[in-house]
């Protein structure tokens, strides 16, 4: 990741709020657009899409003024992404989630917690391996035994 | 005044049961345990927490989730002693000084009159909320729909303006919340809303899945960018408990951060937040030699402890009389509530009175268990402080992806909690708070069905916001608040006060 030389990440050229308000009305667009077919009113007073459709519009609008507000060449920059982190920790969430109810807890356990470190640059596989069997085992203790979560702990070996 | 001693006597009849005694210290010990894991907040740890709970009945549930929360208010004020990191917002002020006297060899006496001042604001604290439960739910089973819309209107403006931030990009983040709310199929008509054809989230977004998506994981991602600082104290503890002029130095900080912090709290926005930093200003003002503040003055912990937990306790009046949460923990506690089939409001303190007192009496024996786990217990959070974030990250992953599958039973919800843990990501990156959103969404709902109720009882005439003078009051004041909020002067003075 290239830095400054102060340790600060270097930032894209676009200001950071009008990147903010410019997501913001692209979600309300998206959202107005998912919810275009609902009456704003019924019989019995307000309909289906009155609060929904109304949100959206404030909040595209909120977005703009964010806009207007974030074009001064003095407001902050936006910040660079980085991509390890989300890729490895929101990686071993999926992972967890695919996995699960095949493997249980013994194998989906150990696997999210080693995805999920290699998403720190100063992390030692062996310590990790290690480290996430220990961890596993105290969760299936805890949530299994102690708390009697239903969750699976080993299907393909155990059948639960 | 025989009313409230028998509510109380009541309480504690519940609370000090075998069970519940045993589900608060396990409560209070948990919650302390991740509490004071450097860069894990209230709401992550609360929202970690939460399945925990799910297999214990309503009251117990509710015991030991007050035992959570205190424990992960006390376990930051540990960290802030024991370690210097800025930027936690319930203790950043305790760290000023705190951790000076750490570096002192005095970390004992901080710890130590954190948790004297803590247990005595959480007295007080208690006894105010039994005092005020019942005339307070008495109005508000008054409400009109439209007034009740118009206090959450008012409550949310408040919870934006009375927290940092751009107020723009936190009101829009509160309607957001609110549009997230409205996922699913609408209560009245049916309708798919927002699904996008997409059967499997008719029921709406679990709240767990989109707190642990946008505070927990997300703070993960956070705390992975920035280089880690820890610095944690290597001098001796200390005694624990404060000598006789430290105790008389402290007295008056702690009556007056109790008194600030008890206020505070009661409003919408973070009272927790706001009260020590008003209570460290008012004790700096006060002293003497203002220039011993920041050098380790003993009244600048004890003030903003107290202020602190009494905020964060009687933050729990809007929430249990009004059903209305006054800020992102207690919108956690509205989630984890509605898990167990209870609906907060005005109901619940007279329809189901061995719950409401029982919890109010098991939130000041909590907070002697505080006092008795933390004491002792300082050599192992010492310990704790020193495991190195590449582990400790890993572990919080795990603890939440069971939390979100037991949420309930389905991998789907785990796979949206990463897609929240994105969005989370992406709101740091734009400098969008994720309260406001979680306020709103948990809100949302109810917002929509007040408005209908009362459209509907006025057979769609919208006058009935200002025929009903209550709620054409609070929409005036909603007013109000934002107007003199934008105002330069005011703006100014919001970014010093939380210029920590």
């Amino acid at each position: 990741m290239p830095t400054d030389g102060l340790g600060h990440r270097r930032s894209f050229r676009v200001a950071r709020d009008v990147v903010a308000g410019l997501v913001l009305c692209l979600t309300a667009a998206a959202a107005y657009f998912g919810i275009r077919d609902l009456p704003i009113s019924d019989p019995s007073g307000i309909g289906p899409g009155l609060v929904p459709k109304t949100v959206a519009l404030t909040v595209a609008m909120l977005g703009l003024i964010i806009v207007g507000l974030g074009f001064p060449a003095t407001s902050r920059r936006l910040d660079h992404f980085s991509i390890r982190g989300p890729l490895f920790v929101l990686g071993a969430v999926a992972l967890f989630a695919a996995t699960i109810r095949s493997l249980g807890l013994a194998l989906a356990g150990p696997l999210a917690v080693m995805v999920a470190g290699l998403a720190d640059r100063e992390s030692r596989p062996f310590e990790l391996a290690i480290f996430s069997l220990v961890l596993s085992a105290l969760c299936v203790g805890l949530f299994k035994y102690v708390l009697r979560l239903p969750i699976p702990l080993a299907p393909f070996l155990l059948g639960y | 005044m025989g009313e409230l001693l028998d509510n109380i006597t009541l309480g504690f009849g519940v609370a000090i049961g075998l069970k519940n005694l045993a589900l608060c210290f396990l409560g209070c010990l948990i919650g302390t345990l991740i509490g004071v894991l450097p860069g894990v907040g209230p709401v992550a740890t609360i929202s970690m927490l939460l399945p925990i709970t799910y297999g214990v009945d309503p009251i117990g549930a509710l015991i030991m989730l007050a035992g959570i929360y205190y424990g992960a208010q006390y376990g930051g004020s540990t960290t802030a002693i024991l370690v210097n990191i800025p930027g936690e917002a319930t203790s950043v002020v305790t760290a000023l000084d705190g951790h000076r006297m750490a570096r002192q060899g005095r970390a004992g006496a901080a710890l130590g009159i954190a948790a004297m001042g803590s247990f005595f604001a959480g007295t007080v604290a208690t006894l105010v909320i039994a005092g005020l439960a019942v005339p307070l739910t008495r109005f508000a089973l008054l409400f009109h729909p439209a007034d009740y819309f118009a206090l959450m209107v008012l409550g949310l403006m408040l919870a934006v303006v009375l927290a940092r931030g751009s107020l723009i990009k936190a009101i829009a983040m509160i309607l957001v919340g609110v549009l997230l709310s409205t996922v699913g199929r609408d209560l009245v008509t049916g309708d798919e809303r927002l699904t996008f054809g997409w059967s499997e989230i008719d029921d709406g977004i679990d709240f767990a899945v989109v707190a642990m998506g946008v505070f927990g994981f997300a703070e993960i991602l956070r705390n992975l960018e920035t280089p880690e600082t820890r610095d944690v104290v290597r001098q001796r503890i200390g005694s624990l408990l404060p000598n006789y002029q430290e105790l008389v130095q402290s007295a008056m900080p702690i009556l007056r951060g109790t008194g600030l912090g008890a206020f505070l709290g009661l409003l919408p926005g973070n009272g927790a937040v706001l009260a020590p930093f008003a209570s460290y200003t008012i004790e700096k003002k006060l002293a003497a030699d203002p220039s011993r503040f920041g050098e380790g003055a003993i009244e600048g912990v004890a003030g903003p402890e107290a202020a602190n937990n009494a905020g964060a306790q009687t933050a729990f009046i809007p929430l249990l009389t009004l059903g209305i949460p006054p800020n992102a923990v207690m919108a956690l506690m509205v989630g984890a509530m509605t898990i167990h089939n209870l609906v907060p409001g005005p109901e619940i303190i007279t329809k189901q009175p061995r719950l409401f007192w029982g919890m109010i009496a098991s939130m000041w024996i909590g907070n002697l268990m505080l006092v008795i786990i933390n004491l002792p217990l300082v050599g192992l959070w010492v310990r704790l402080l020193k495991v190195p974030y590449r582990l400790m990250f890993p572990a919080i992953v795990l603890f939440c992806c069971i939390g979100i599958y037991s949420v309930g039973n389905n991998p789907l919800d785990v796979y949206l909690t990463a897609a929240f843990g994105l969005v989370g990501y992406l709101l740091i990156k734009l400098e969008f708070e994720p309260a406001p959103l979680l306020l709103g969404f948990v809100l949302g709902r109810l917002l929509e069905e007040k408005l209908r109720q009362a459209m509907a009882i006025s057979q769609g005439n919208a006058w009935t916001f200002v025929d009903h003078k209550l709620a054409a009051g609070m929409l005036a004041m909603t007013f109000v608040v934002l107007i003199v909020a934008a105002l330069p002067w005011a703006r100014r003075r919001r970014d010093t006060a939380f210029a920590g």
